[in-house]
């Protein structure tokens, strides 16, 4: 099968990697900056798209990934649908609740299917963590502590530098561990969330929120984009037999090189697996795909997570708990 | 489907093997023989394969190859008989206590025509093989100089036994970490000192529990390894496998097991490190079912184990001796 990529910065890159280690061709690459498409495409061989919407609609093309900017994704599905594309969408699903289910109802109408990269449910450390949980080495979970973050992302001229299309740290880069909490523990009963929220300066954020499930179960959730360097996720997880701990900070694997009179050092933690969970997140799709499987995470479980996100910004702007 | 017995399940790694093997799709777990038939019989029902009293009976029921995982000491006999009867062989490290015992089953080996590999699985743990990449990238430029260690609680049992296991914490956790070096810098091993000593469990085993090594590779790099039964029975987890390169560019520091979650377990009281990484066992068995079929040696060789053992020989004539040796 031959896909298109539609949106060739970091996460197209890694995408178009994982559908190639999957067997599938790399057929089409597109990319409203050029050079970028350009770029990906001779890597793979693929053929540089006149635009987006021209690589949705290509003959040529059986699956769609999209990993553009989140307020494109639901044009872009909605063009992949119509052109009777399979298609594969980096999370979040899209800014707004209604886009998410505009674009479920699209995919449905197409007779498509609909895929959204909720990567962390791929993690081995936190599928690990899930297997725990559901073995009851913990007994019975009253409390979860997860914590995502580090640098602002993105350049000066990224997209990410506009709040109104990311949603910041909460909707762009919480809602992998708001996904996680409803896939381990049930659905949420409310959320209290504080958020810097900024405009100015455009590079910081600091999102810090308050779950009650269903369940009765309490999570607090801090996502993060005000470090000055680096990138950690950390959870703790606590119940009435023990805790469970991960620290992305403990890595198997570190490196540094020397300084030298040509510039800063650099300083690597590494967790190498055999298989990425990028590439195990894409198996799940095609499983789904050839009838052989039902994906890990639905385009129902990615409306819940926007949801959360959602609801989440919206007690930051109030100052009051939201209830689902 | 290439058909698989295990010889002895005196060593618990043969556990993992046996998992490993019916988790492959390829492979199966065909028979277990075990000289202790009792143990052997419970390892078989474990893992769901018949137990065949007689070894003559067991390499002649239709077997592609074996796993030895015996007491160290009876490593020899039955790769010889395994030979003999013209099966695939993967050996447990070390692949023997002494480097006449380890030559003399590589010679055994190639004169039946069979293929021999040495269980060194630390070769299929994915840091340690992106270790060795970033190594191979020369990102680290030349490496100069390597600081190891192989700890472990104490395994008790035959490991502790002269008799059965030729030798202690030295012999045991000394291997992994001397064919990681080998495979990874492409240099062999030519002189080790090393201090023995056994004073960590109140000098009650028969062997060594410690060895502080030293170790010089081709070019002249310089090693250090502590190989040790020394985590206490209250350690999180079984031990660890860790080298500090230093290089002209840069270092690298790889824990091999480090990819855990901590468990706080208030049921027994217990702090433990629970393992989310990839099964290093199911990468061994793999690529031993690909040699049967391939009909060449495992990635692992016996020369590689030979090596090993040859550098453990050493460090305990070196300990007698009281002097640096050459390997």
């Amino acid at each position: 099968m031959n896909v298109a990529i539609i949106g060739c910065g970091g996460m197209g890159a890694l995408h178009a990697q994982m559908a190639a280690n999957c067997g599938l061709k790399v057929a089409l690459c597109a990319d409203v900056v050029r050079p970028a498409a350009k770029a990906l495409a001779e890597k793979h061989g693929a053929k540089v798209a006149a635009s987006p919407e021209a690589a949705c609609a290509a003959k040529s093309v059986d699956i769609v990934a999209i990993t553009t900017p989140t307020p494109t994704h639901l044009p872009l599905i909605r063009a992949a649908a119509a052109a009777g594309k399979q298609i594969f969408c980096e999370k979040p699903f899209c800014r707004t609740v209604p886009e998410c289910e505009k674009a479920i109802r699209i995919a449905e109408k197409a007779g498509v299917k609909l895929f959204v990269g909720h990567v962390v449910r791929y993690f081995h450390e936190f599928e690990k963590m899930r297997e725990q949980i559901q073995a009851g080495a913990l007994g019975e979970v009253g409390w979860v502590k997860l914590y995502r973050g580090g640098v602002f992302p993105g350049g000066p001229k990224s997209w990410f530098r506009d709040y109104k299309q990311t949603g910041g740290a909460t909707l762009d880069s919480m809602i992998h561990d708001l996904d996680w909490v409803r896939y381990v523990f049930g659905e949420p009963e409310r959320v209290f969330c504080q958020a810097l929220m900024r405009s100015e300066p455009v590079t910081m954020d600091h999102s810090q929120v308050t779950l009650r499930m269903k369940s009765g179960l309490i999570a607090t959730v801090i996502g993060t984009w005000a470090q000055p360097s680096g990138f950690r996720v950390m959870a703790e997880i606590c119940g009435s037999r023990g805790m469970l701990q991960y620290d992305m900070n403990e890595a198997p694997l570190r490196m540094e090189a020397r300084a030298t009179a040509a510039g800063p050092n650099w300083f690597v933690p590494m967790n190498p697996v055999m298989k990425s969970p990028y590439q195990s997140e894409w198996e799940d799709f095609l499983a789904w795909l050839d009838g052989t499987g039902t994906p890990r995470v639905t385009a129902r479980d990615a409306l819940a997570a926007v949801a959360m996100a959602e609801a989440a910004l919206k007690s930051a702007k109030t100052g009051q708990p939201v209830t689902f | 489907m290439t058909k698989i017995g295990i010889m002895s399940f005196a060593h618990m790694h043969a556990h993992g093997y046996a998992a490993a093997l019916n988790a492959l799709p390829d492979a199966t777990l065909a028979a277990v023989w075990d000289d202790d038939a009792k143990r052997g019989k419970a390892a078989a029902k474990k893992h769901g394969a018949p137990f065949i009293a007689s070894m003559d009976a067991f390499l002649a029921s239709g077997l592609d190859g074996v796993i030895v995982t015996s007491e160290n000491v009876k490593h020899r006999a039955m790769v010889e008989a395994a030979a003999a009867a013209g099966l695939w062989i993967l050996c447990e490290k070390p692949l023997a206590p002494t480097a006449a015992d380890a030559r003399a089953m590589v010679a055994a080996c190639k004169k039946a025509k069979v293929g021999l590999g040495t269980a060194f699985p630390c070769r299929w743990a994915p840091p340690l093989a992106e270790a060795k990449a970033k190594i191979a990238s020369g990102a680290l430029g030349e490496v100069r100089a390597v600081t190891c260690t192989n700890h472990g609680q104490a395994p008790g049992g035959w490991f502790a036994d002269p008799a059965l296991s030729g030798g202690g914490a030295t012999m045991d956790h000394t291997v992994h970490v001397a064919d990681l070096l080998r495979w990874m810098l492409g240099r062999e091993f030519t002189k080790v000192y090393c201090e023995l000593g056994n004073q960590l469990h109140r000098g009650e085993l028969a062997t060594d529990d410690i060895g502080s090594v030293h170790l010089e590779m081709t070019g002249g790099v310089q090693v250090s390894h502590l190989a040790s039964w020394s985590r206490p029975r209250s350690f999180p987890a079984w031990g660890d496998v860790t080298l500090h390169f230093m290089g002209d560019k840069g270092v690298l520091f790889v824990d091999a097991f480090k990819q855990n979650l901590t468990a706080y377990d208030d049921q027994d009281m217990r702090v433990r490190w629970v393992g989310y990484g990839d099964s290093a066992d199911l990468g061994l068995v793999a690529d031993f079912v690909e040699a049967i079929r391939g009909r060449r040696d495992p990635s692992a060789t016996g020369v590689d184990g030979l090596r090993a053992t040859e550098v453990t020989e050493a460090a305990y004539r070196s300990a007698k001796a009281g002097k640096a040796v050459k390997i």
